[in-house]
């Protein structure tokens, strides 16, 4: 299978995880969703320097990993190339900021080193709570939240039709390099002179297809708004579980 | 009863309709169908079809002529009622489901037209238990075959309600058990259907009309059986006996 290929397969794994029985796949999406918020913008709010505090935001991740019976080396696989991204954000950082900030016996950490590692770990963990979120639930159900949020309709509509055409768009890529392939044995990989032309075919291939969508999406009645399946009502279970996140999450980041 | 559809005159061209008189797509059809008839429409590459089908639909506007659809008559304003009547079923099935799962696709039309969570659920169910796919309601569309895939599209259109079904090549691309699934499905669904297909064997086998398009016209307009075995007929307009009559299957 080619790296298309695989990275339909990870998808497909990734929406098993998020159907299986787990009690925190079961729960209602909106508390899951509005605590995921939450982490995140506490996340953010912390100082550049307040790598002790950040560290503690971690429970949180921890937590949720062993409730939702959900691989940590599965998420490192999946999101290296994010995470790589991630690390190198702070990477500058120790060049502009020399000021000592610590001695750990003979090494002076700088300024620059803390903020780094601040940075990196906010994106690690910014990018662990999505990836926890999406894990545990279905991306329909996650749309469906953001609606009862109030988040702009066109806006949830780009997400699901993203989603569900990303596949195709893979499959579709995966067609045109193994047709490649097949042709030029003797490369390792597309030429940079035919990737213009390669780019140029998916776009024209994905234009024609959003617009056999749109008609398809006008037969069947579509007036701007995606109806979502009503989920059953928030429960005491969902309302604790936000509550008590809230409360733990806002007490670490005020210790 | 009234017909289901009743076209009169037709005419259409890609591009501008009066400079392109001589190479136009659909020339002066008159087509009726009844509410229960089931038409095969055949023809060579580029005869027509799907062009008919999509000014049917209202994806392409109509230049020249009359279409009555349950007694509307099909131009903008009376677009919405019109799509309430019929459905389409795409060549590519990938095109046509774009929600994440089976249950979503199909309950995409009811509740665009207003219907309550509880009908929508009885319609989505109703849907699916005809082309056989309730058990795997919960599926996301990616993991479907191309013959679940093609079963679900019909479903999608069955949730409707839909009067009169219009489907492209809808055996394209199915192994010979899921096509002969398909012909059993369809044989047993209520309402109208318009067929377009190469598969003359597939629309021998659940159509009792055919219409044949040759050049943007009616070349023959008939029972199935006796036009479908007409080898100079079909030979004349490009097309050749269905595989089961020339192997002397039938």
């Amino acid at each position: 299978m080619g790296r298309m290929g695989d990275a339909v397969s990870e998808l497909h794994k990734l929406d098993m995880e998020a159907v299986k029985c787990g009690w925190l796949q079961r729960m209602h999406p909106l508390p899951k969703l509005l605590v995921t918020l939450f982490f995140l913008v506490l996340t953010v709010s912390f100082g550049k320097y307040d790598l002790q505090g950040l560290i503690k935001m971690g429970i949180y991740l921890i937590v949720l990993f062993v409730l939702g019976d959900i691989s940590v080396k599965r998420l490192f696989k999946r999101m290296k190339a994010v995470l790589a991204l991630v690390c190198l954000m702070g990477a500058a950082n120790p060049f502009f900021d020399r000021e000592t900030a610590a001695l750990l016996g003979p090494v002076v950490i700088t300024g620059g080193m803390v903020s780094a590692a601040v940075l990196i770990v906010k994106g690690i963990f910014a990018v662990s709570a999505a990836y926890l979120l999406i894990a545990v639930t279905p991306v329909s159900d996650v749309c469906y939240a953001l609606r009862r949020l109030h988040v702009p309709k066109i806006f949830v509509t780009v997400i699901m039709l993203i989603y569900r055409y990303v596949i195709v768009l893979l499959k579709e890529a995966e067609r045109m390099t193994d047709a490649y392939m097949l042709r030029a044995p003797e490369q390792n990989g597309i030429e940079y002179r035919v990737w213009g032309t390669f780019a140029g075919q998916l776009l024209l291939r994905s234009m024609d297809r959003a617009q056999t969508v749109y008609d398809s999406m006008m037969l069947r009645g579509y007036d701007g708004e995606f109806y979502l399946r009503e989920k059953r009502p928030a429960g005491c279970t969902d309302y604790l579980y936000l509550l008590l996140w809230s409360m733990v999450l806002a007490a670490i980041r005020i210790m | 009863m009234t017909d289901i559809l009743e076209i009169k005159n037709l005419s259409f061209a890609y591009g501008n309709f009066r400079e392109s008189s001589r190479s136009k797509v659909l020339d002066h059809l008159n087509i009726c169908v009844g509410r229960k008839e089931s038409i095969g429409l055949v023809g060579e590459n580029g005869a027509g079809k799907s062009t008919l089908l999509k000014i049917l639909t209202g994806l392409l506007d109509m230049q020249e002529g009359a279409v009555r659809i349950e007694g509307l008559e099909l131009k903008k304003e009376n677009l919405k009622k019109i799509r309430a009547e019929l459905g389409y079923v795409f060549q590519d099935s990938d095109s046509q489901l774009f929600m994440p799962t089976v249950y979503e696709d199909v309950a995409f039309a009811p509740r665009n037209y207003g219907k309550s969570g509880e009908e929508t659920n009885r319609l989505v169910l109703s849907a699916l238990k005809q082309v056989h796919m309730e058990e795997k309601k919960d599926r996301q569309i990616y993991r479907l075959s191309g013959g679940e895939k093609k079963l679900s599209a019909i479903a999608s259109v069955l949730a409707v309600g839909a009067k009169l079904m219009l489907l492209d090549e809808p055996s394209a691309a199915l192994d010979p058990k899921n096509r002969r699934n398909l012909i059993r499905i369809l044989n047993g669904l209520p309402g109208a259907k318009i067929i377009a297909s190469h598969d003359l064997d597939f629309v021998y086998d659940t159509c009792q009309r055919v219409i044949l398009l040759s050049g943007g016209r009616i070349a023959a307009d008939g029972d199935a059986k006796t036009l479908l075995t007409d080898r100079e007929l079909l030979e004349r307009n490009g097309l050749e006996l269905p595989l089961s009559f020339s192997r002397g299957q039938r």
